[in-house]
């Protein structure tokens, strides 16, 4: 089995963890995982990625990798995979990792799936997996029939392995192909997010999301107040963000980024279907909105009926006292 | 520049979604098929690229059955795409995202040096495997989550950003290029009248099955195998919470997180 793992900030990223902790799942006591890293120099990160529960990892460095994007690494990871020749190979299901998929399956041969959140222990005949489609309104059980197969898990879904107190061996190599091929695209920039602080809205565990019942820009602060004592990223439905009273970068729903988190809090949402759609598989969700006939209440777990303006300042203290601070 | 879109016919938002008689797929029986979410993204920014640079023309590229591939190309034209092809495949054939590439790249054709533009993901499936297969099948870089794509006239280069984990990347491309497109924020242009019915006389170039079975070989055959397509239990409604004062109900809702539905550290 090999794991590829990917760096943010010079750090290992946590759904890295959870493939690993995947692989040693489906792969059963025997399973030998390796860990790949194919990316910029990178000492804390590969060390850290080598203390993450693998039996070794393989690390591919060079300063150019720093300005690609993954296509570019997908064939220095392609070239890896056939001499280590896994049957399985498990990338963190990130906009990284997710690009890294398709490309894999085509170089490598294999077959693809992405955003799986279940995968039946290894056996002889065809990989078995789970996905959810239609923005979590389904579910799809699927069978990946070759010797070879590239999977992307979902984030958040799989409990992280345990980190081992030992590091794997690593074994270094220079970079063989070109890191960057001619006019390949090239990274130039980078604003971190608008919302700065706290976690990502695709990654985060806990999303606190607001709508137009907040009424003002200025108003909103209630709701990232209640994001910040809950440590949870902050969204935003599209009236929010169509009104510029937050960046688009935080509208959640058919237009804007889908989430899957632990727990939702939808404040001042009525649930319209293109909400929806973006936020209906999170595992918990709670609505809080004055009109006890929203259509949020039907797909919500918990529901208060209310006035967000007191609601929420009230949770938010409710919260920080059961959290101690 | 030669801009190609590739785009898929997915149900519309509002799709009661209900599994076949073999509880594999989805029933399409009834359902409404469109261009939607993340490739009307795509087309709008073709679109977009073409009005902005000269001598472009945007060809669009579906690989589906009949007659939705066809419905929703007609849709790409009367929105101002310039030609259309259909790589058409029985309508029992369960494609997969690699497969589907494969059938894009064949028609596609030759050695390519445009720019292709699809959805960072299906509108049904959400896989965001076609962009990567479809750049490794044609041998050109690939990148997905992208919006705002500019060309730079005098360099001759692509800029666009892609919206991932953490913030805003800023990326420089020459072509060829093939980049699956995040929702455009701003709402993508409607056809108008006379375009849509122009739209239903519109040539479009047909690729039958046979003829791309004929150039994939053994290719032809999906790599992913759908078992099952299973809806969640309905929800069936909020656990509402009565409450005497604003203290009172978030004291509660935070005892039900923590000991009822055990999210709450
Ligand atoms: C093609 C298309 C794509 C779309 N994509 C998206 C998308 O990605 N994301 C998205 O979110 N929307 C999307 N929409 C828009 C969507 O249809 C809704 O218009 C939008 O979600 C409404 O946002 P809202 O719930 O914040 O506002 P509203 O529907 O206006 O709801 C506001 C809610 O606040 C409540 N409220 C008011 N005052 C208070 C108070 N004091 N206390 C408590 N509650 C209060 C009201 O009861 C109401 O339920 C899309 C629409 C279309 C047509």
């Amino acid at each position: 089995m090999v794991v590829v793992a990917e760096l943010r900030d010079g750090r290992l990223v946590e759904p890295v963890r959870e493939a690993i902790g995947v692989a040693r799942s489906i792969g059963g006591a025997g399973a030998t995982v390796i860990g790949v890293y194919v990316g910029p120099p990178a000492s804390e990160g590969v060390g850290e990625f080598s203390r993450a529960g693998l039996d070794r990892v393989v690390a591919v460095e060079g300063e150019p990798f720093a300005r690609t994007t993954s296509s570019a690494r997908a064939r220095t990871v392609a070239e890896l995979l056939r001499e280590l020749a896994p049957r399985v190979v498990l990338l963190a299901g990130t906009s990284e990792g997710r690009d890294l998929a398709g490309r894999l399956a085509v170089e490598w041969e294999a077959g693809v799936a992405t955003n799986v959140t279940a995968v039946e222990p290894l056996a002889p005949g065809p990989i078995q997996l789970t996905r959810p489609i239609f923005g979590g309104r389904a579910t799809q059980g699927l069978e990946l029939p070759g010797e070879r197969a590239v999977l992307a898990l979902r984030p958040h879904t799989f409990p992280p392995a345990a980190a081992s107190a030992d590091a794997a061996p690593v074994e270094r190599r220079a970079p063989t192909l070109p890191q960057v091929p001619v006019g390949a695209p090239t990274m130039t920039g980078f604003t971190a997010s608008a919302t700065g602080r706290g976690p990502d809205l695709a990654e985060a565990s806990i999303v606190v999301s607001g709508g137009r019942g907040v009424k003002t820009p200025e108003n909103f602060a209630i709701v990232e107040a209640l994001a910040e004592s809950l440590g949870a990223a902050v969204g935003a439905s599209r009236a929010v963000t169509d009104a510029g009273w937050r960046p688009s970068s935080l509208q959640v729903g058919q237009t804007g980024k889908s989430v899957s988190p632990q727990l939702y809090i939808a404040i001042g949402i009525s649930g319209a279907i293109q909400h929806l759609v973006g936020m209906v598989s999170s595992r918990v969700i709670v609505a809080i909105n004055s009109d006890a006939q929203a259509p949020i209440f039907k797909v919500a777990d918990y529901g208060i009926a209310g006035d967000l303006f007191q609601l929420v300042p009230a949770l938010t203290a409710e919260v920080r006292r059961v959290r101690g601070r | 520049m030669e801009i190609v879109v590739a785009v898929k016919p997915v149900p519309e938002a509002e799709t009661r979604l209900r599994p076949d008689a073999s509880h594999a797929s989805l029933d399409p029986e009834g359902v409404k098929f469109v261009l939607a979410g993340y490739d009307e993204s795509a087309v709008e920014q073709a679109l977009l690229l073409k009005e902005s640079t000269v001598g472009s023309r945007v060809r669009v590229l579906s690989f589906g059955p009949a007659p939705r591939t066809e419905e929703v190309l007609r849709a790409a034209v009367a929105l101002g795409c310039d030609s259309a092809t259909w790589v058409e495949h029985p309508s029992d054939l369960l494609p997969d995202a690699v497969l589907s590439a494969r059938c894009i790249a064949t028609a596609i054709a030759g050695p390519f040096s445009g720019l292709v533009l699809c959805g960072r993901q299906s509108g049904d499936e959400e896989g965001g495997i076609f962009a990567g297969a479809l750049g490794a099948l044609l041998k050109v870089p690939s990148l997905g989550y992208a919006t705002n794509l500019r060309w730079k006239e005098p360099r001759g280069q692509l800029t666009l950003q892609r919206s991932i984990e953490g913030g805003l990347e800023e990326v420089e491309s020459s072509l060829p290029l093939v980049v699956g497109l995040q929702q455009a924020w701003n709402d993508p242009r409607t056809a108008k009248l006379p375009n849509i019915l122009k739209s239903r006389k519109a040539a479009i170039e047909k690729i039958p099955w046979e003829a791309t079975v004929a150039t994939l070989g053994p290719h032809a055959i999906p790599g992913t195998v759908r078992r099952t397509f299973r809806l969640p239990p309905p929800r069936t409604g909020a656990k509402m919470i009565r409450y005497d004062s604003p203290q009172d109900a978030a004291a509660q809702l935070v005892r039900l997180l923590r000991e009822e539905a055990k999210v709450f550290p």
